[in-house]
């Protein structure tokens, strides 16, 4: 089955040292991969890696942030609450629990509105 | 009978300075859309929604109360409503041309 592919590959990601380092740290406000690079003590092409397989399943979220000096940069945040893993009838399943995603600004959305016009 | 105006039309000032305030909200995330975006759209947005709502309001409350109060002569009424009028024809130009600029 499909489906057991992705959750096997799921917590092949968990099992993931950097990639566990990187979902706790964005818990608890979202990071640029620099500052990600400090936390987890991992170069940044290895952030960028671990960050990519995350948002592949969709355990972090890449939000734009807006600097006054008019440069943009991205920051992730991990959407990944919990993790439960079932062994029961002979089977096995994870479940995750997800925060919402965050609440797209109302100025983007404005601007994505008005440029679609 | 407030401040020597009909309640009609101090309910026109009341509601005049409601459509101000909700032209500036929306001018504003308008502004930071161009801030945020780098949009050029929004930007010119932004300055019509401004021109169109609390510019020229501002211009014909003032320049009526000015009037009423006799600082400014009678004749000045004519070319204020025509100023106000072209405020607000800028205004929505702005507003057209931003619907074509890209990005």
């Amino acid at each position: 089955m499909s489906d057991d592919r992705d959750e096997a590959e799921l917590l092949a990601l968990l099992e993931d040292e950097y990639a566990r380092a990187i979902l706790a740290a964005t818990s608890a406000k979202p990071m640029p991969v620099d500052t990600l690079s400090d936390r987890c003590d991992a170069s940044e092409s290895t952030i960028y890696r671990r960050v990519d397989r995350l948002k592949e399943h969709d355990l972090v979220e890449e939000q734009t942030e807006f600097d006054p000096g008019g440069h943009h940069y991205s920051v992730y945040a991990s959407r990944l609450r919990g993790v439960n893993v079932t062994f029961e009838d002979g089977e096995w399943s994870v479940e995750l629990d997800r925060r919402p995603a965050s609440e797209e600004d109302v100025a983007d959305r404005f601007t994505r509105m008005w440029q679609d016009l | 009978m407030i401040w020597g105006y009909t309640a009609a039309q101090f309910g026109a000032v009341l509601v005049s300075l409601g459509s101000t305030v909700l032209g500036l909200v929306v001018g504003y995330q308008a502004y930071r859309g161009f801030r945020r975006n780098d949009s050029r759209s929004m930007r010119y947005l932004s300055v019509g929604l401004v021109l169109l709502t609390a510019v020229s309001f501002s211009l014909a409350f003032f320049g009526t109360l000015l009037l009423r109060l006799q600082v400014l002569p009678a004749a000045v009424g004519d070319p204020l409503r025509l100023v106000v009028r072209l405020l607000q024809f800028a205004g929505l130009a702005f507003i057209t041309y931003s619907l074509y600029s890209r990005p």
